[in-house]
């Protein structure tokens, strides 16, 4: 158990802080999703760990937006870029340029651009519509299938695809309009 | 580049937005992760039944057998509550009956009994 914590502590903060936006509030969503995982399911195998895991700390992130009933404008900025434009018949996914994460220049500039990349691509995230954002990170950051993903989402199969979808093609778009190469 | 390969190029970089976050942050994570596993207890299996915390017993997911399992040491307890309460309302009974002469003058005339009687009660 203590591993399996150790092992998803981080990237759980950072799911909180791309949903929630705020460092405090988040670090509260993982402790509180820690601690049930702890307490409720001590007697689950290891394999069945991270499932549960997501459906309490997407639950939990659920709860904090109830709670606090916030409408904050950014949830619906990639949305809102997906209406007019020039460009919007081309798949940004087919003209993103790739780049080769095998050679990471080591330089300070290098590592300055790096870190402003990053910075780029945790503002698109956050940007992006609280359940495309969400269908996104399990599906692709904590590898969850479609099923799986359906699940801690509690929507159908289909909607994980569609969300994951559009999430894909709002970050391609913005990273592109940023001049940002992956 | 379709959605997979995409993807794929992004989750090196929210890996390496994990891997940096803040020590302030870190150490507050750890800090979570002790307190969770405060609160953890080892399952503790015996007869296929698992405790939960505390010894809590979680039935959720048992067969019929396990449940029965269980409820054994309950019933037995019952068991022997209720046979103890059956010899004392015998007594209780032949006391009454003692006291109200009911008895028939034949139980006087056996000798077990009579020194049954003679034995200072406890």
């Amino acid at each position: 158990m203590s591993d399996f914590l150790a092992s998803v502590e981080r990237r759980a903060f950072k799911q909180a802080v791309f949903s929630v936006q705020e460092e405090e509030a988040a670090l509260d969503i993982v402790q509180d999703s820690m601690m049930r995982l702890a307490e409720k399911y001590s007697d689950k195998p290891a394999a069945e760990l991270p499932l549960l895991f997501q459906r309490i700390l997407q639950n939990a992130i659920r709860d904090h937006f109830r709670r606090s009933k916030v409408r904050s404008t950014w949830t619906t900025l990639l949305s809102n870029l997906g209406m007019g434009g020039d460009d919007d018949d081309a798949d940004p996914l087919e003209t993103l340029e790739i780049e080769d994460l095998a050679n990471v220049p080591a330089s300070p500039a290098a590592q300055l651009e790096q870190s402003q990349v990053m910075a780029a691509i945790e503002d698109a995230v956050k940007a992006l519509p609280e359940r495309q954002r969400e269908a996104f990170m399990l599906r692709y950051w904590e590898e969850l299938d479609v099923s799986e993903t359906a699940k801690v989402m509690g929507c159908s199969e289909g909607s994980v695809k569609t969300h994951c979808s559009r999430a894909t093609h709002a970050l391609a778009k913005v990273l592109k309009a940023k001049g940002i190469t992956l | 580049m379709n959605e997979k390969e995409f993807s794929e190029r992004i989750k090196p970089w929210l890996d390496r937005s994990a891997a940096a976050v803040g020590e302030f942050q870190a150490t507050k994570l750890k800090s979570a992760r002790l307190r969770a596993m405060d609160a953890y207890r080892e399952p503790v299996r015996l007869f296929g039944l698992v405790t939960v915390n505390a010894g809590t017993a979680q039935t959720l997911h048992y067969s019929v057998m396990q449940r029965a399992l269980l409820f054994l040491p309950i019933a037995a307890l019952l068991a022997v509550l209720a046979v103890k309460s059956l010899e004392e309302a015998d007594l209780g009974e032949l006391d009454a009956q003692l006291l109200t002469q009911e008895l028939p003058p034949d139980a006087f005339l056996d000798q077990d009994f009579r020194s049954w009687l003679g034995k200072p009660q406890g």
